[in-house]
């Protein structure tokens, strides 16, 4: 099962709250739209893995840091992102990885404590 | 494959939506959900997508457009002020001049003025009253002249296309074609105007339950349009003047989310509160709530209370227009997964890879990143 981390970002919260909607219209049930997620993980981790092929670096000062479940959490302040084309500065952010060798965990992001970073 | 850069988010983004669209096909049909429902899903996502300006270039018009409704507000309403104040009393009407709606529409092509416009949510909701006027007395009080003109077009969020025209005597009508169109795709069109600076505002209508049917095309004086979930409804609204006087632009760019809750629920609620007003250009951005019955006495007597703002939209707007800038408040979010993280002493080194990056309200992509920090 491929990872549902990637649900927290404009492309998966937007699939989600369309389907949040259909649901509500009762257009689809709440296990069709488990079963469209579930998909949407195998394709995003798919794309990324294969269509994506662009180097970023950045620098920051780092906040917090916290592992748990195998997952790193960290918030670092003042940073800098650059790729080739462009610098991209933010106070803050939250970065969230996964364990980048090990691609199934099923019930993973099932543990409150996993969500819970996730969400945050 | 082609390397990318930020610059093919949208394609990478287009390609996923396809694939997952494509490869959920098999388990609505098994689930004998019909492929309507499909389309609609792709069209909320993609719509959704849009609406978040996260990804540059993925409708890149109407993101323009977007743009243009977040830094623009149009008070127009003053303008047509004393224009509606003369209509009051043209005998078109067996109801009261009501304050205009939120919309006004003018065809790009046709009237050098006019921005396109639709119609929010709650709004509409609230102008429901089924008491009001049948369709029949309302499609009495409007003569349907052979000159007909299309104003406009609005869009719901589930792709159905409402398109208002204007007859000769510059009553505005609605109807639905029968078929739903992609937002997008009839929205731009019109977005190519003589000049026209009115920003045009992208509206997210909830989806209507089971679309409106065919036969719900509505008939509607000019300003107020009514949309309900499952009917359409007829609402006697004033008659527009025959000039871009009904401009009314609600920039409504970042409130979509609370007019959807609304929409949803299949109880209308008219709205009697607030706005007992009647001058309409200044209730342009507020809710058309009026009983029409209340409204006519309150026109009649020619009262241009000055304006009453509803002080929720406005602020909404003004709210969204310095989040339309550049100070987002956005929490920025990478999502990602780690290769190798090293730390020695209060020196970190990340080794990430495939991740998602959300920074300034704008997304990102990357294969691979390498960050230092120190704690």
């Amino acid at each position: 099962m491929a990872y549902q981390l990637y649900r927290n970002t404009t492309l998966g919260n937007s699939l989600q709250e369309s389907l949040d909607e259909l649901i509500q219209s009762q257009q689809i049930t709440p296990q069709l739209a488990l079963q469209v997620l579930l998909q949407f993980d195998k394709a995003i981790n798919s794309a990324l893995a294969q269509r994506v092929r662009n180097r970023v670096n950045f620098r920051g000062a780092l906040n917090t840091y916290r592992f748990c479940d195998n997952v790193w959490t960290f918030v670092l302040n003042d940073v800098e992102f650059r790729e080739v084309t462009e610098l991209i500065k933010v106070e803050k952010v939250k970065i969230v990885a996964c364990d980048g060798k090990s691609k199934c965990f099923p019930n993973f992001f099932e543990s409150k404590t996993t969500l819970r970073t996730l969400e945050s | 494959a082609p390397p990318s850069s930020n610059t093919n988010n949208p394609k990478l983004y287009r390609s996923v939506i396809e694939d997952v669209i494509n490869d959920v096909r098999d388990i609505f049909l098994d689930d004998g959900v019909d492929e309507q429902v499909l389309m609609e899903l792709k069209t909320l996502w993609e719509n959704k997508l849009m609406q978040s300006r996260a990804v540059d270039g993925f409708h890149s018009e109407e993101q323009q457009l977007l743009l243009q409704v977040q830094q623009q507000h149009q008070p127009q309403q003053q303008q047509h002020h004393h224009h509606h104040h003369h209509q009051q009393t043209q005998p078109q009407q067996t109801v009261p001049q009501q304050a205009q709606t939120q919309q006004v529409l003018i065809p790009a092509s046709q009237q050098a003025t006019a921005p396109q416009v639709i119609v929010p949510d709650s709004k509409l909701i609230q102008h429901m009253n089924a008491s009001n006027m049948s369709a029949a007395a309302t499609a009495a009080t409007l003569a349907l002249p052979a000159g007909v003109t299309p104003v406009q077009q609005i869009l719901t969020n589930s792709g159905q296309l409402l398109q208002v025209v204007r007859a000769a005597n510059g009553a505005q009508y609605i109807f639905q074609p029968q078929q739903s169109v992609v937002l997008q795709q009839q929205v731009i069109p019109q977005m190519q105007p003589g000049g026209v600076q009115a920003p045009v505002i992208q509206q997210v209508l909830a989806p209507l339950p089971g679309g409106i049917s065919p036969q719900a095309g509505v008939i509607i004086q000019p300003q107020q349009i009514l949309f309900t979930g499952n009917k359409t409804q007829v609402i006697p609204t004033t008659v527009a003047a025959p000039t871009p006087a009904q401009a009314q632009i609600t920039a409504t760019g970042q409130q979509q989310p609370q007019a959807q809750p609304a929409q949803t629920q299949a109880p209308l609620v008219l709205q009697v509160d607030g706005t007992g007003d009647t001058s309409s250009e200044e209730d342009e951005d507020e809710e058309e709530d009026y009983d029409d019955d209340e409204e006519e006495d309150k026109e009649k007597d020619g009262a241009e209370d000055g304006q009453v703002e509803e002080e929720p939209l406005n602020s909404e707007d003004d709210v969204s227009d310095e989040e339309g800038q550049e100070l987002f408040d956005t929490e920025n979010v990478v999502v990602c997964q780690y290769d190798k993280i090293h730390r020695s002493k209060n020196k970190w080194k990340f080794h990430l890879k495939d991740g998602i990056m959300n920074l300034n309200g704008r997304d990102y992509i990357f294969s691979k990143a390498i960050g230092d920090a120190e704690w």
